[in-house]
C-alpha cells in the first residue's frame, strides 16, 4: 500500500479539521458529528484516523492544562 | 611627509575604528590638524605640534593595534571553543551509504562541502513528517533567494525501510522542495545513518492492513560542508526562525576555516 500523496494528505486533513469543528462546537457529542466522521474516515487511511483521534484527546488534554494548570488527584483523606 | 603619515594613520585607523572597541576622541581633529599644517615652515611651535601630533600617532595606533589584536584572539578562542564543544557532542560523526530516490548510491561523503538540512521521517507519516518538509522546503527556498548564500541541500533519511523503498521516496519527494534527496537502505543501513544523529524510531502495532506508525526523533538538523553537526530545529521552530539561525551558521562559518 503506497503512502498517501500530497492531495491525499490535504483532503484527509480537511475532513479531520471539519469534523473536529463539529465536534468542538458540539461539546464532543459524537452522534451529532456521523457524517463528518464518515467522510473523515472515508478520506484517511484506518491508522491515521487512529492517530488522529489520539491525538485530538491529546490537544485538548493539552489546552486544558494550559488553561486550568494542573490539578494533582486529591490523595487519602486520612494520613495512613 | 607628515601629510602622507596623517593620511596612512587615517586609513589605518578608520579601518580599525570600524571593529574596534576604542575610539580615540582626538583622531578627527588630529586629521585636521594635519591638514592646516601641511606645507608649513619648521617653527618651534610647529614643531612641538608635529612631536606631539606624532607621539599621539604612535601611541593611539598601538593601542588600536593591541586592542584589535585581543578582539580577534577572542574570537577565534570562541570559535575554538565552538568547535570543540561540537566535536564532543560527536553527531553525525559517522558515515552513511544510502540509495536516494532515483536509486543512486549516495554516501556522507558526497555532500561534504555542502549545508545540509536534514530531517528523519517516513512516507506513511500522518502529519508531522509533511509539516515539517513543508517547512525545511519552505526555509531552503527562502534561502536560494539570498545570492549570497550557498545552495543548501534538503535531505530526508526514512526511519522505516520496510516500506519506503526507492520508488516510494521517488512518489514522496514530488511534494517538496525540488533539491530534496530522500534516502533508503536496508533496516541496518537505515539504522546506522539514524544512529549516527541518535535518532530514536519505533514502529506501532500493525492495523488489519498492515498499516502503522513510526514514532521517532522529529528534529531538523543542520549540517555544515565540513560534516559536523551544527544546530537542531524542533517543532516549535518557525520557518523564518531556521533561516536567520542557518544565515548566520554560514555567515559565522566562514570564520572557521582561516
Amino acid at each position: 500500500m503506497s503512502a498517501p500523496n500530497s492531495s491525499e494528505r490535504k483532503a484527509c486533513w480537511d475532513s479531520r479539521d471539519l469534523l473536529w469543528k463539529c465536534l468542538d462546537d458540539n461539546g464532543d457529542k459524537a452522534e451529532s458529528c456521523l457524517k463528518f466522521q464518515g467522510e473523515f474516515e472515508s478520506n484517511c487511511p484506518a491508522q491515521w484516523v487512529k492517530y488522529f483521534s489520539k491525538r485530538r484527546d491529546y490537544l485538548q488534554y493539552k489546552a486544558k492544562m494550559e488553561t486550568e494548570g494542573f490539578k494533582p488527584a486529591e490523595g487519602p483523606k486520612q494520613p495512613s | 611627509m607628515l601629510g602622507l603619515r596623517c593620511i596612512v594613520g587615517d586609513v589605518v585607523c578608520g579601518g580599525l575604528l570600524r571593529r574596534t572597541c576604542l575610539r580615540p576622541p582626538p583622531l578627527p581633529q588630529l586629521t585636521q590638524r594635519c591638514f592646516l599644517s601641511k606645507g608649513g615652515s619648521g617653527s618651534s611651535a610647529r614643531l612641538k605640534l608635529r612631536t606631539r601630533l606624532l607621539v599621539s600617532l604612535l601611541f593611539g595606533g598601538s593601542l588600536l593595534a593591541g586592542c584589535r589584536f585581543v578582539y580577534l584572539e577572542k574570537q577565534q578562542r570562541q570559535r575554538q571553543i565552538r568547535l570543540d564543544q561540537l566535536r564532543k557532542v560527536s553527531l553525525g560523526q559517522g558515515t552513511f551509504s544510502l540509495l536516494d530516490q532515483t536509486g543512486r548510491r549516495r554516501t556522507k561523503r558526497d555532500f561534504l562541502g555542502r549545508w545540509v538540512l536534514l530531517y528523519f521521517g517516513f512516507t506513511h507519516c500522518p502529519d508531522i513528517c509533511p509539516e515539517e518538509l513543508d517547512k525545511l522546503s519552505s526555509a531552503v527556498s527562502a534561502l536560494d533567494q539570498d545570492p549570497l548564500l550557498p545552495p543548501v541541500q534538503p535531505l530526508f533519511i526514512t526511519v522505516d525501510p520496510q516500506r519506503d523503498d526507492v520508488p516510494a521516496l521517488a512518489r514522496y519527494v514530488q511534494d517538496f522542495h525540488p533539491r530534496l534527496l530522500a534516502l533508503t537502505g536496508t533496516p541496518e543501513e537505515v539504522q546506522h545513518a539514524g544512529r549516527d544523529y541518535r535518532v530514536y524510531a519505533s514502529a506501532g502495532p500493525k492495523d488489519d492492513d498492515g498499516d502503522y506508525i513510526v514514532d521517532h526523533t522529529v528534529l531538523i538538523y543542520l549540517v555544515s560542508p565540513d560534516g559536523l553537526f551544527l544546530d537542531y530545529y524542533n517543532r516549535s521552530k518557525s520557518e523564518e526562525k531556521i533561516v536567520e539561525s542557518v544565515k548566520n551558521h554560514i555567515r559565522n562559518h566562514k570564520g572557521l576555516d582561516q
